[in-house]
């Protein structure tokens, strides 16, 4: 999975982004992937690295997470589903090539991201991205990322980061995909690929020549 | 991961009525990096010939340079420029020199000959070459360009409408392919003059 993964706490949440496309090789198997996969109600995950193996550690994640989730009889928390999925990628760590992002909203922490990368380590912090594509924004997040912004600013600042992603990055583009998490719920939104503004189309082009 | 594949890169050309279309992506990258996005893959030999390469961009760069060279001083012996049919074989014949350590690169060649027929070939990299009346493409993403082309070829199509069909077998190609893309540049040579246009098209 060349991607790029974005989550970020805001000021009553977390917004969880990524791009949409999945190369063979060079050929874009599918432009319009679905790269954010629920965990349970109040916590999504962000998937990059190797698609089958990410796909087979959130359907284990999901299957414990709803016994947990019926054990519990109350909603689990963040730090919970993080672990979870943590010791599925440490455990099997020989055998995987997955990078995930765990983020969601619960009433003790409010919004939280987790981010577990390759060997198994957890990093808890209010903004993470990951993927092939985060490398070419590192310095544009590092300049443009504030604390508690709002929803709206958050989105933006999203939605920029990712369409610089897929721009420079040949295994990321497509459609933008976001998840806003909050105490209220869980809000999906789609960004077409043809309303994300084209990088470099705002500068005059000089004529090509042959 | 192939040589052949570490820059990628999409060429279409496909004759028309007493016209040819060439056109390229406009991408420069490293393997999964794009570095520019305004680097196009087709050459101008003369107003009548134009040159189209994909592959490793440093060897149809060197390619580009070693032919013009030999075009140069062919049009100082010969006092005219040189048969597209003539380059053709040419081209072949340089790539076929190297059979043993080759360019990695692979070559189509448009142009009109001096009495107004399409003239359109495409090559391997050791210079197996095949002439077409229809369409030649060569790139990253053969099968996606290929599909493209033989569904919306027609015969004896005017200037305007080939830039269009080859604009949308272009683009529809590359968008589907991970390594070309971000811009493309189209030439209709018509037997009066050249038209080049850029295309805005999807950056990623």
């Amino acid at each position: 999975l060349g991607t790029s993964i974005i989550a970020l706490t805001f000021d009553g949440g977390v917004i969880l982004g990524a791009d949409s496309r999945t190369s063979t090789g060079n050929y874009i198997a599918n432009r319009a992937s679905d790269k954010i996969t629920p965990l349970c109600d109040n916590v999504y995950t962000l998937r990059s690295g190797s698609a089958s193996d990410t796909q087979a550690i959130a359907g284990y994640v999901q299957h414990f997470i709803a016994q947990h989730q019926a054990e519990e009889g109350d909603q689990v928390t963040v730090k919970t589903v993080a672990n979870l999925v943590k010791m599925m990628a440490y455990n099997n760590k020989d055998f995987m090539q997955a990078g995930l992002i765990v983020a969601g909203f619960d009433k003790h922490g409010g919004g939280q991201v987790y981010s577990i990368s390759l060997g198994g380590t957890v990093t808890a912090t209010p903004f993470a991205m990951s993927g092939s594509g985060s490398t070419y924004i590192n310095g544009f997040c590092d300049k443009y990322w504030r604390e508690n912004m709002s929803e709206q600013d958050a989105m933006e600042f999203i939605t920029r980061a990712l369409r610089y992603a897929m721009t420079w990055d040949a295994s990321s583009g497509g459609c933008i995909r976001t998840v806003t998490i909050t105490a209220a719920g869980v809000k999906r939104q789609f960004i077409q690929g043809s309303q994300i503004p084209p990088t470099y189309g705002e500068l005059p082009r000089q004529q090509v020549v042959a | 991961m192939s040589i052949f594949s570490y820059n990628g890169a999409a060429v279409v050309a496909m004759a028309g009525k007493e016209c040819v279309a060439i056109g390229s992506d406009l991408r420069f990258g490293v393997q999964t990096q794009t570095i520019t996005c305004d680097t196009p893959k087709v050459f101008r030999i003369h107003d009548k010939l134009y040159l189209g390469l994909s592959g490793l961009l440093t060897d149809a760069q060197t390619l580009h340079e070693k032919l013009m060279f030999r075009h140069n001083l062919y049009k100082l012996r010969e006092e005219r420029d040189m048969k597209p049919s003539t380059f053709g074989h040419m081209l072949s014949n340089a790539l076929y020199e190297r059979r043993f350590g080759p360019y990695f690169a692979a070559p189509v060649v448009a142009g009109l000959e001096p009495d107004g027929t399409p003239f359109l070939c495409g090559m391997d990299t050791i210079g197996a070459m095949e002439k077409a009346k229809d369409f030649m493409i060569t790139g990253t993403s053969p099968e996606s360009l290929y599909g493209m082309c033989e569904s919306m070829w027609r015969p004896d199509m005017e200037p305007d409408e080939l830039f269009e069909t080859v604009a949308q077998c272009l683009m529809s190609g590359f968008d589907r392919d991970a390594l070309a893309g971000w811009g493309a540049v189209i030439h209709v040579i018509t037997k009066d003059k050249v038209i080049s246009r850029t295309l805005k098209t999807r950056m990623d």
